[in-house]
């Protein structure tokens, strides 16, 4: 199947190096510390963060720093067919770990002893890039919640399909089953980049 | 949610009694609500609803299938809620399971009436492609984004502006096939009819508190709550389901009186919803 016209372009119209329109929102749930919403084309997904608060599980409180969690769900509707488990598959864990490990990294949790920080990110429309939407939420929402943080992550997906390189792929590019990986980047790290993570399908 | 102090019980209990409550509305006032449809585009029809800082969505996704043996002519509802850790931690992991399950079997309860398939909210005669053999499956989802109490009464609206937004693809029904087999069906991409929703109920749900109900409560509210009746009413004021939940028992007379005020309330909880979703859709249209 071709994925790129012999014109260069790919079959939403975009470009090989370019991203899907972005839109963010922050402050949604007026109940949670934290809060956003971050569209990436047809993809969107809500983060809430909830904390610095009290350690709700005693027994994982740590003398020296905050707890970091999270929780990945997936909405019913969010893909074309309908989903029954909403969450606790192994894909759900395997990325609320990803964006607990990502978020970890970034948050000064030496200053926040003995408290925990739960960030739970909702996926409302699947459209490939769930991981870098959720990424990008949560930075976003962590932010609004006023989390003293290190360095901002973004993330973004790319792949190999074609013989060229794409940008931010949406589900037909991701499912078509050439190689792709989502890159988080911290922003302000010296000028250089670093990778958080990159986990090769 | 944190704890209330002894204080603050008093004057959330105190306000409701002289009719004037802490975000200053009377008992039978409701927060502004705000409806968007069409929120969800891969879905049939799809409404997000808030109320306050309630916010939740409601989608509708119709699969073809087989109608069960006991009702040939009608097609089939399924209603499911999830409540999303966003709305409160302790929705983590299966922590919300329970209220979840509270909220499905309430609003199927409201909106599908018995076993038989008597008596439900919602037409599903129209629902029937080739009787015995296809119909269709509308799987209703809702999400709870954001919780502040009353999250009944948005699930239902928004379920009712989901339906209003939905599009039942055209199924044109291949040549007659053998007593015992299935129909070929061609699904339409280009036609849809517009589900009908004038029978819809509104669910409403009336909180006791102290002696006086209040409509629309807060999460706070709900806190001091003694009981509460969830009344789903339709145009005609008939009512369609009704449930009590809390242990405090009523005297029948009190529910009498619920639901003559549940009615009065329901019609302007109508009507509101109504040109919102007329709004909305008009909105949708035009972007």
């Amino acid at each position: 199947m071709e994925f790129v016209s012999p014109e260069g372009l790919r079959l939403d119209g975009r470009r090989p190096t370019e991203m899907r329109q972005l839109r963010a929102e922050i402050g949604n749930v007026a109940k949670a510390d934290g809060s956003a919403v971050f569209e990436m084309g047809n993809t969107k997904v809500i983060a809430a963060v909830y904390g610095p608060r009290e350690v709700q599980n005693k027994s994982q409180q740590m003398s020296d720093q905050a707890l970091v969690r999270c929780e990945y769900s997936m909405a019913n509707f969010s893909t074309g067919d309908r989903m029954r488990k909403p969450k606790g598959d192994r894909r759900s864990t395997e990325i609320s770990l990803v964006i607990r490990q990502t978020m970890e990294a970034c948050i000064l949790t030496h200053l926040m002893p003995r408290s925990q920080i739960d960030i739970f990110v909702q996926v409302l429309q699947a459209d490939g890039g769930t991981r870098s939407a959720c990424i990008n939420a949560a930075t976003l929402a962590l932010q609004d919640a006023g989390i003293p943080m290190r360095d901002i992550v973004t993330s973004c997906s790319a792949g190999y399909l074609n013989s060229t390189p794409l940008l931010d792929l949406n589900y037909v590019e991701d499912s078509a089953g050439g190689p792709d990986v989502t890159v988080g980047l911290r922003l302000l790290s010296c000028g250089t980049y670093g990778y958080t993570l990159g986990p090769m399908d | 949610m944190v704890g209330l102090s002894e204080g603050e019980q008093e004057f959330i209990k105190g306000g409701i009694a002289q009719d004037l409550r802490s975000d200053g509305r009377k008992r039978y006032t409701y927060r502004p609500i705000y409806v968007e449809t069409g929120v969800i585009p891969q879905a049939n029809g799809s409404a997000r609803v808030r109320m306050g800082s309630t916010d939740v969505i409601a989608s509708v996704k119709a699969e073809l299938g087989r109608p069960s043996a006991m009702q040939p002519d009608k097609g089939k509802v399924a209603i499911f809620v999830d409540c999303s850790p966003t709305a409160e931690p302790t929705f983590e992991g299966r922590g919300g399971e329970e209220l979840s399950a509270e909220l499905s079997s309430a609003l199927q309860h409201c909106l599908l009436g018995g076993k038989s398939g008597a008596g439900a909210g919602i037409d599903l005669s129209s629902l029937v492609v080739v009787e015995g053999k296809v119909c269709w499956d509308l799987y209703i989802d809702g999400l709870v984004i954001s919780s502040d109490g009353n999250l009944l009464d948005a699930l239902g609206a928004a379920i009712k502006a989901a339906l209003s937004n939905t599009g039942i693809p055209s199924v044109h029904v291949a040549a007659e096939a053998a007593s015992d087999e299935q129909p070929e069906v061609d699904i339409s991409d280009e036609e849809f009819l517009q589900f009908d929703t004038s029978g819809v109920p509104v669910i409403t749900t009336l909180t006791k508190v102290g002696k006086h109900y209040i409509v629309d409560a807060t999460l706070e509210e709900e806190s001091q709550m003694s009981s509460a009746v969830s009344i789903s009413i339709n145009r005609q004021g008939h009512i369609c389901g009704m449930i009590k939940r809390g242990g405090v028992g009523l005297d029948p007379s009190v529910i009498l009186d619920m639901i003559s005020v549940a009615n009065f309330v329901s019609r302007q909880l109508m009507d509101k919803l109504d040109s919102e979703i007329a709004a909305a859709d008009a909105d949708e249209d035009e972007s």
